[in-house]
């Protein structure tokens, strides 16, 4: 599942913002965050970028740290200032989400 | 660094894990130079040197470090007391070193005395720490659901499924295990001390079946199925499976320890009950590991998730063994064969995952930092593994058949495994990882502009 992507006027490049989020990843799977499917909504108006994502199980510790690497990959984009990323449970994150290749990465596609 | 949950920051934890791996190969190495203590009298000093080396050294330092991470994570709470663990985790390392030396050198009162007082404390520090954690975690949880004007849910889920939730079923299992921990080391401590004191002697014994028990399968086996489900949840991608496992798992450990105590202090003839309901936990804990392995969606097992799986098959050996009566060759299969083959599997996991935060945690998910899978170096997977494996199994016939050939087996086979899992954690503490390339993005968005 691809995320959707909402973008206001003109301000930071919604391409740009897909291609670094998808230079995020987790680094025990070894499967980018867009293609696993955890990048629900992304919201960009003019500068001002709000990421909506999940997790593949809740309590997971890297929680923290793939967080804020989102924040800091999206902050280094030229364009993009305020940063903020939510994470959700709801809906909760399925196989279903997850891209071809990261299905073949993780042995069952 | 970031850490979840407010959990400390990574230094206690690491070394708790890397000191813990050293008394496993003195454990191995004290094995090496008198293998034949495996088919003697279990009350040989030497053997109970290294038993303590392996149980206090190894497990409980290895358990009380990982706590330290792993329940902030698991209740999402920030942990209570944070002083303890720097307190209580030294305290332990240098109980242990004291127990062990105490016995090694003869039953010598002062190391045991001094050993078992300061891992009593240390075990003590960290059950508190633990118990603060989880009733901060069930105050904060009551607030919110009195503020949302809701009820507590009780179910199972994980610690952020919902503010309403109270703490799971693993994270209660933790906490209970580590309380049962500290008790385990009082214990003996008492145990001990009863030797040199008649008084103390006469009113609390010698219930050497209650230390096990409590040891064996309230402090590490629950902690295990308790720590397991989180951990192994996590490394296969399972979808879980439902909480009553291991929340019956936890009474019917209750269940023996009661039991027991029964047996040492009312002198009623409980053995029989108590070897039914540890069987019944032991069946339990095989079925929430096959759960969670049918319910995962990662398919390809990594070698330190298989050595924790692998450790499961030792498990009905033990309780045949347990069951036939020959319990010293159960007590090896389980120490040996479960305890210690499934903690150094996770023990991998937990520092790989342990040393990224620490390291490479502020560089972020993106910009190149090593895979976990990464940081541990793939040859020494499988020396672990048959090293340990084979050792207890080998272990466990000479245990059997006192025999001399067996025993030189295990104490060479498990001698490379402890060594190859103290290189594979210095690898993992003190390599340097390599880079991970940045991955080619390929997503499609779905574009919607105004």
């Amino acid at each position: 599942m691809n995320p959707t992507v909402h973008a206001i006027g003109a301000g930071a490049d919604p391409e740009a913002v897909l291609t670094a989020l998808a230079e995020v990843v987790d680094p025990e799977l070894a499967i980018d965050i867009v293609s696993l499917g955890l990048v629900y909504t992304v919201q960009i108006a003019g500068a001002a970028v709000a990421v909506e994502m999940t997790l593949t199980t809740p309590g997971c510790p890297l929680h923290g740290s793939i967080a804020e690497a989102v924040r800091a990959r999206l902050s280094q984009l030229d364009g993009v200032g305020a940063v903020d990323v939510s994470l959700v449970w709801d809906p909760p994150w399925t196989p279903d989400a997850m891209s071809e290749r990261a299905r073949q990465a993780l042995g069952f596609a | 660094m970031t850490v979840p949950g407010g959990a400390p920051r990574a230094v206690l934890p690491l070394a708790s894990l890397a000191v813990a791996t050293l008394a496993l190969v003195a454990a191995a190495a004290g094995l090496a130079l008198d293998p034949s203590v495996l088919g003697g009298p279990a009350s040989a000093p030497v053997l109970l040197a290294l038993l303590h080396a392996v149980t206090v050294g190894y497990l409980a330092l290895t358990f009380a470090g990982t706590l330290q991470q792993l329940l902030p994570v698991l209740l999402v709470t920030p942990l209570a007391l944070p002083w303890l663990g720097p307190l209580g985790l030294p305290s332990l390392a240098l109980g242990a070193a004291g127990v062990v030396a105490g016995f090694a050198t003869g039953f010598r009162p002062v190391p045991l005395a001094v050993g078992g007082a300061l891992a009593s404390v240390g075990l003590w520090a960290v059950a508190a720490q633990a118990l603060a954690t989880y009733l901060r975690a069930r105050r904060t949880r009551a607030g919110r659901a009195t503020a949302a004007h809701e009820p507590p849910a009780v179910g199972e889920g994980g610690a952020e499924a919902g503010p309403a939730r109270p703490p799971d079923a693993a994270a209660a299992g933790l906490v209970t295990a580590t309380v049962y921990l500290a008790l385990t080391v009082t214990l003996g401590f008492l145990m001990a001390a009863a030797t040199r004191l008649p008084r103390l002697a006469g009113t609390l014994g010698f219930p050497v079946q209650l230390h096990l028990t409590l040891g064996l399968f309230g402090a590490f086996l629950l902690g295990i199925a308790a720590a397991g489900r989180k951990l192994l949840a996590m490394f296969v991608l399972s979808k879980g499976a439902p909480g009553t496992r291991v929340r019956i798992l936890t009474y019917l450990v209750h269940g023996a320890v009661v039991s027991e105590m029964l047996a040492a202090f009312g002198g009623l003839p409980s053995r029989a009950v108590t070897i039914a309901l540890l069987a019944a936990a032991g069946t339990l804990q095989l079925g929430e590991v096959a759960a969670l392995l049918r319910a995962r969606l990662r398919r390809r097992l990594e070698p330190p998730v298989f050595r924790y799986l692998l450790a499961h098959a030792f498990l009905p050996v033990a309780g045949g063994l347990l069951v036939a009566g020959r319990s010293q060759a159960a007590g090896t299969a389980l120490l040996l064969g479960y305890l210690v083959l499934a903690t150094s599997g996770m023990q991998v996991k937990i520092a790989s995952f342990l040393t990224w935060q620490a390291r490479y945690a502020a560089r972020g998910a993106a910009n190149g930092a090593p895979l976990l899978r990464d940081m541990i170096r793939p040859g020494l997977e499988p020396v672990i593994t048959v090293g340990l494996a084979g050792g207890a199994a080998a272990a466990v016939v000479a245990t059997l058949t006192s025999g001399s050939a067996a025993s030189v087996v295990a104490a060479v086979l498990l001698a490379a495994g402890a060594s190859a899992q103290l290189a594979q954690t210095g690898v993992v503490l003190l390599g340097r990882h390599g880079s991970r390339p940045s991955p080619r993005p390929r997503a499609v968005p779905r574009k919607e502009t105004s």
